[in-house]
């Protein structure tokens, strides 16, 4: 099974997809206008990230590993390291993961649904990235 | 510096009056009372294909008076788009283009009938329409089955045509009509539009070519799975039947929606309904059609279709809410449609589901994971069935 080696690989790893998905020049944009703030929570590695759309001079998306914020998420997700991994090499079906309980979506779930055309192009970036940098984690 | 543009072939008065089925003399006494604005003392391609069009118009009724108006507004300026297809004047009979391809006089009749060719209603084919038969009869002679070939190429000619409808309307939608609303001349939108299409037109069929490749490669891997799940399961199911999951879905309230929040509003709802079918979807599955509000998805795991239907309902926050049938069952495939009983059993299914819910039959409660709970309803006696049938409600099981 794939499994992150730490709390912190998995942090790095997200905080690289996030990157990505931020400064990719047609996703980026996207994302920004979209504006669908979401929580994630992941449950193995007790991690809560928030992600939103930048402010006017900052970059297309802003995260924080916190819930100490002052705005309040649109989505609420939950999952495990494993289910986010999965999710992001394009191998989880977002709508059968939650009639499988590996994730448990919360809020406006629609809003989530409208962004997921836009990040389906990270899909491969993202089994690249693993590729190159955490082959444990192919698969 | 720019290149001056090619001057434009110009034609006789006798060649332009056999294009358009009329008398030379007509011609002229269309051109001397101001119907054909193009002519400008010489035939050109596009006082041609305006005198096409006026003799078009006359044949189905329309006054001079109506034509000129029309003309004058705009209304005919699609006509001169049909300039670009470069019709052939080269033509063969049916019994040459028989002997040529060595396909059946009778057999091409059926396939021109399929795919729209001119000659469906003629005895004469052109050299374009030649070359499509030879194409045809190349994959007949390496072996295609001749009755796969005929369903495959009704499929080609409902899909294309389809496809071109979708084209011409929304150009007429996107381009024409707000050209016309500009109040600018019928000639300036005729030549505005000539040029655009000039542009368009021959993108067309390399994005056609890519999507097609795209889908190939997409459904050939689906059939290797397929086909390795039904081995498994010792299915042999007889020439053109297959076992599938059937799943119909659509918006419960759509006509009164209609009613209430007006058409747009209500056809905005189905397209966000069917976006959203067809992104959330499993790879094995697939929207086989859509009328009106209702979607018909198609996929090989009745398991794994419940699942994304069952999702798919949890992740609906405001109305009108979908409603789901699903049932696991023979169908027999044919023309890139499914049929059969069990079909009409998943849409009947469906027709008796409520906003927000999924219901299934027995076979699919049999064939579903133990991640879902179903529910048993009744035993109903579907419409237009004669034995009843068991009906289950879908759902994720709640946390202790």
């Amino acid at each position: 099974m794939t499994e992150f080696k730490s709390e912190s690989e998995f942090r790095e790893v997200m905080d690289r997809t996030f990157a990505l998905m931020s400064e990719d020049p047609d996703m980026g944009p996207k994302l920004r206008d979209a504006d669908t703030p979401q929580r994630f929570e992941f449950t193995d590695v007790d991690l809560v990230v928030n992600i939103r759309a930048g402010g006017p001079e900052e970059p297309n998306l802003s995260w924080v590993w916190t819930d100490d914020i002052d705005w309040e998420p649109k989505v609420r997700m939950t999952m495990s390291s494993a289910t986010a991994n999965r999710y992001f090499q394009g191998k989880e079906n977002i709508a059968i993961a939650i009639a499988r309980r590996r994730i448990k979506a919360a809020g406006d779930v629609k809003a989530a649904l409208a962004i997921l055309p836009i990040t389906k192009t990270l899909f491969p970036r993202y089994r690249a990235m693993i590729a190159a940098d955490y082959p444990h984690l192919e698969g | 510096m720019s290149e001056a543009p090619a001057s434009k072939p110009v034609l006789t008065l006798r060649e332009v009056a056999e294009q358009a089925g009329v008398p030379p003399a007509r011609l002229r006494r269309w051109v001397a009372q101001g119907l054909i604005p193009q002519y400008k003392g010489e035939w050109t391609p596009e006082a041609a294909a305006h005198a096409r069009v006026v003799a078009r118009m006359r044949e189905r009724g329309h006054s001079l008076r109506e034509i000129r108006q029309a003309a004058d507004e705009g209304r005919l300026a699609f006509a001169y788009v049909e300039d670009l297809f470069h019709p052939t004047d080269t033509f063969v009979t049916l019994a040459e283009a028989a002997r040529e391809t060595g396909l059946e006089p009778a057999l091409i009749e059926r396939i021109s009938t399929s795919l729209g060719l001119r000659s469906a209603h003629a005895e004469r084919l052109s050299e374009d329409e030649v070359q499509l038969l030879r194409y045809i009869a190349a994959v007949l002679a390496a072996g295609f089955p001749l009755v796969a070939m005929l369903q495959l190429v009704r499929v080609y000619g409902q899909a294309l045509a389809q496809i071109a409808d979708a084209e011409v309307r929304l150009f007429h939608l996107y381009v024409h009509e707000p050209l016309m609303h500009e109040e600018v001349s019928g000639l300036e939108i005729a030549e505005q539009m000539e040029n655009l299409a000039r542009e368009l037109l021959p993108l067309a069929s390399p994005v056609m070519d890519q999507v097609h490749q795209r889908f190939l490669q997409h459904f050939i891997e689906q059939d290797v799975v397929g086909h390795m799940e039904s081995d498994l399961d010792g299915a042999a199911e007889g020439l053109g039947r297959m076992r599938v999951a059937v799943a119909f879905a659509d918006l419960a309230g759509y006509t009164r929606l209609t009613e209430e929040a007006g058409e747009l509003e209500a056809l905005d709802a189905v397209e966000r309904f069917v976006e959203a079918v067809e992104i959330t979807l499993p790879d094995e599955a697939r929207v086989i059609k859509t009328i009106g509000d209702e979607v018909m998805v198609v996929g090989s795991d009745a398991s794994t279709l419940t699942d994304w239907a069952v999702g798919f309902q949890s992740m609906q926050t405001d109305r009108p809410l979908p409603r789901i049938g699903i049932h696991y069952g023979h169908a027999i495939y044919r023309d890139g449609d499914y049929y059969g009983r069990d079909i009409n059993i998943a849409a009947r299914v469906a027709a008796r589901s409520a906003g927000g819910e999924v219901l299934v039959t027995k076979s699919v409660v049999e064939h579903a994971g133990s991640h879902l709970e179903f529910d048993r309803i009744a035993e109903v006696r579907l419409k237009g069935f004669n034995e009843p049938t068991e009906i289950f409600l879908a759902r994720i099981p709640e946390l202790e």
